[in-house]
């Protein structure tokens, strides 16, 4: 009883905050020049990818202020890199476009109460008990134009991944795209 | 507390036979404090108070006890918000590191003496060792689970307290060599608990 006393009484915490679950992933082209590069362009909307997008509907956007509020972040973190944006994807060496999705994961389960007494597992009326969590994504990939505007390619993207809590939190999404640049110092050019 | 303890050891030490050297066999339960050494010291560096080792002994002579141990120890650390790069890629988060370790070994122990109260050994143990490491960020989880194969040197004190019961002192170090995608995982273990002779 003491030591079984013992192991349960030292379960480990787990996380104990949304934004402990938040995670920033960044990978790169480690052959392209990002030093001989200066200007980037970027849409004025984020896209929501949703399900219906490939069958060719109109995207959903992000609403505003959330929508400014993150471009203006992206947009900062580039410019203290050395980057400037311009308005015409013609003449801008990369474009960066940023969308996000979200994604609600549902799992339900029975018989939990197994360990209690075999004599309650595998009878057909119960209940089976459902828990979910929605992770949002938001993903910033640098593309560039490949020759004669044929044949674009990513050179760099950023994802930043978390559960959402059900409020939007500024906070919480400043600091991931912030990290994915800090993360990335091969973009600095200046 | 320590006046018993020092009762026990220092105080019946004297032309009282060891129970265990006499006895057909013995069952003995411990609580284990362990400490990871090598790539397991380096992956969760904390202490791990959940350890519990079980161990039968056969007496195969007067000196020579036989047997096999099974134990299960979990190991765990909440690691701070850090990047991790390998190659172009970078991830960020803070981590949540799992190991669970479950020795089970045949072992052969070597008592000193055969006619005291407090019988001091050594011991060794060959088996396997099976690792489950889980590294948590974020929604995801990355498992390691291999098999190895381990030893376990030991060396440790059984105290007579009754008749057929004796408290049991050990420390113990186990050494699961290369296995997979994991390196050697070693660790130590201090185990205290009791000894139940039939």
């Amino acid at each position: 009883m003491i030591i079984i006393f013992l192991m349960v009484s030292c379960y480990p915490d787990g996380p104990e905050s949304y934004d402990d679950m938040d995670v920033v992933y960044t990978n790169y082209d480690d052959e392209f020049n990002f030093a001989s590069q200066g200007t980037y362009v970027i849409p004025d909307k984020i896209v929501k990818i949703t399900g219906t997008l490939d069958q060719g509907e109109d995207p959903e956007f992000v609403k505003e202020p959330y929508n400014t509020q993150m471009l203006d972040r992206i947009e900062s973190n580039l410019a203290a890199l050395g980057w400037t944006k311009v308005d015409d994807p013609e003449t801008a060496d990369l474009a960066l476009f940023p969308a996000v999705w979200i994604n609600t994961n549902v799992y339900y389960y029975y018989d939990y109460w197994c360990w209690y007494y075999y004599y309650y597992c595998g009878w057909g009326y119960y209940y089976p008990a459902v828990t979910s969590y929605t992770t949002g994504t938001f993903v910033m990939a640098f593309v560039a134009a490949g020759e004669e505007y044929v044949d674009p390619y990513t050179v760099w993207v950023g994802i930043a991944n978390g559960v959402l809590s059900g409020a939007y939190d500024y906070g919480r999404i400043s600091k991931s795209i912030d990290q994915a640049f800090k993360q990335s110092p091969y973009l600095k050019i200046k | 507390m320590k006046r018993i303890f020092a009762f026990i050891i220092f105080g019946s030490l004297f032309f009282v036979p060891g129970v265990f050297a006499q006895q057909g066999g013995h069952l003995s339960v411990q609580y284990d404090i362990s400490f990871g050494m090598g790539d397991l010291g380096d992956y969760i560096s904390k202490a791990s108070f959940r350890g519990i080792s079980v161990q039968y002994r056969y007496a195969a002579t007067e000196n020579i006890l036989v047997g096999v141990d099974a134990a299960w120890y979990v190991f765990y650390e909440k690691r701070d918000y850090d990047t991790y790069t390998v190659g172009t890629q970078s991830i960020s988060g803070i981590q949540y590191r799992t190991q669970n370790e479950m020795p089970i070994l045949v072992a052969v122990d070597y008592l000193i003496f055969t006619d005291k109260v407090v019988n001091p050994y050594i011991g060794f143990g060959i088996g396997t060792l099976y690792t489950e490491r889980a590294t948590d960020m974020g929604i995801w989880r990355i498992v390691q689970d291999p098999w190895h194969f381990a030893i376990k040197p030991e060396a440790g004190i059984l105290a007579e307290i009754s008749g057929n019961t004796s408290a049991k002192i050990a420390v113990k170090y186990y050494n699961g060599f290369k296995s997979g995608d994991l390196d050697s995982q070693g660790f130590m273990a201090v185990s205290l608990g009791f000894a139940f002779g039939f």
